[in-house]
């Protein structure tokens, strides 16, 4: 029953994403997590950006870009343009680039209080 | 000389003026709403407001089951279709899908009734259908279009929806082509008060071998409104001539060197 639940919220998932553009560039199998800061957080269509500064190892920060569920989605779903702040240090789970480039697709984000936001899989607010 | 050549260009701009309105329809011209006409809404199925597809929810969801059942010719073009398919769509660049498949998008559509028409603000990408209830012809030769063109009435409690003259970019279902003969029927009716369901049939006798049927049903949203939805705002996706995605992950603000 989870499982089933889960393949379909993993279908419907990629339909949406789908909606706008296809998943041939992102590596859609695998998942990551990175932890860094926000450096900004782009409240945008048709997607969502989060500009996350990550520590690299020569000692500099590289600003890696997470590309999320349109404001209009994530708006009815729990988020909000003030969802991220610049400076919040986050840890985002995210599928990565298949080139491997500096990026990805977000799936959740974990923030500092410890909440988590979803990207898929939230149901609209009105219906909680 | 003058006078002859005066009284020629005269009698050619007649020929073509009277050439003109011969060929052209007649526009269908929709008399003011009455009261009447205003009273009449009430009485009609309430499908006002804002809907959308409960996400992985009963009804299909985006992508009803179901393939359509494709004559040879088209099977092969889909075919084809599928092997030389790009890493994306066009969408990637901004350009919306067309009907039927822009009802089965992730996001919420209002839906409007005034006297003669059904609008439907379609929030992904910022679209609109315009379904003409008014008793207007459906027009023998209309431009092709995304969405085509509507023609609805309402048969006891259900809106049927024809429509017609699809522009060759709009797919029948995903990578699906459409011949220039495809119809689509359409048939939205309330199954509990804050559900819709909509029957939606594509005739297309070149690329069917049989009507190809699928239901969505939507869940009414009362406290939500539509938002804007601009694509090209801070589009990073796009899609080549050759099919080939990309993306840009250029942070914002960041200095090119390029004018």
């Amino acid at each position: 029953m989870l499982a089933a639940a889960l393949f379909v919220a993993i279908a419907a998932a990629a339909g949406s994403a789908a909606a706008h553009h296809g998943f041939a560039l992102f590596d859609t199998g695998s998942r990551k997590t990175i932890a860094g800061t926000v450096k900004q957080f782009e409240w945008t269509n048709p997607h969502t950006w989060v500009w996350l500064d990550v520590p690299n190892d020569k000692g500099g920060v590289d600003t890696w870009g997470f590309e999320g569920m349109s404001p209009n989605f994530l708006g009815r779903r729990g988020w909000s343009r003030t969802s991220l702040k610049p400076g919040d240090k986050i840890t985002v789970t995210y599928i990565p680039m298949k080139d491997g480039s500096k990026g990805g697709e977000v799936m959740s984000v974990k923030l500092p209080t410890g909440e988590e936001l979803v990207m898929f899989g939230g149901s609209p607010t009105d219906e909680r | 000389m003058n006078a002859f050549l005066h009284r020629a260009i005269l009698v050619c701009y007649a020929v073509t003026a009277f050439a003109f309105t011969a060929n052209a329809q007649t526009p269908f011209k929709r008399p003011p709403p009455t009261p009447a006409d205003w009273a009449a809404l009430a009485k009609l199925p309430d499908l006002t407001g804002v809907w959308e597809i409960p996400m992985g929810g009963p009804g299909g969801g985006f992508f009803p089951p179901g393939r359509p059942s494709l004559t040879p010719e088209y099977a092969a073009k889909a075919q084809a279709l599928a092997a030389h398919a790009g890493e994306d769509t066009s969408s990637a660049n901004c350009v919306p899908p067309g009907m039927p498949m822009i009802m089965g998008e992730p996001y919420p559509m209002e839906f409007l009734l005034t006297p003669g028409q059904v609008t439907i603000v379609i929030e992904a990408f910022s679209m609109v259908r315009h379904i003409y209830t008014d008793g207007r012809p459906m027009p023998s030769d209309p431009d092709p279009t995304y969405f085509g063109t509507s023609i609805g009435h309402w048969d006891g409690d259900t809106l049927v929806v024809e429509s017609v003259g699809f522009s060759s970019h709009t797919e029948l279902a995903m990578r699906v082509p459409h011949s220039d003969k495809m119809r689509i029927l359409e048939k939205f009716r309330l199954t509990d008060p804050d559900t819709m369901s909509i029957e939606t049939t594509v005739i297309d006798p070149e690329a069917l071998t049989a009507p190809y049927i699928s239901t969505r049903t939507l869940k009414r949203h009362r406290s939500w409104t539509i938002a804007e939805y601009v694509c090209e705002d801070n589009n990073r996706n796009f899609v080549d001539q050759n099919g080939k995605a990309g993306i840009n992950l250029t942070p914002p603000g960041t200095k090119t060197g390029k004018p």
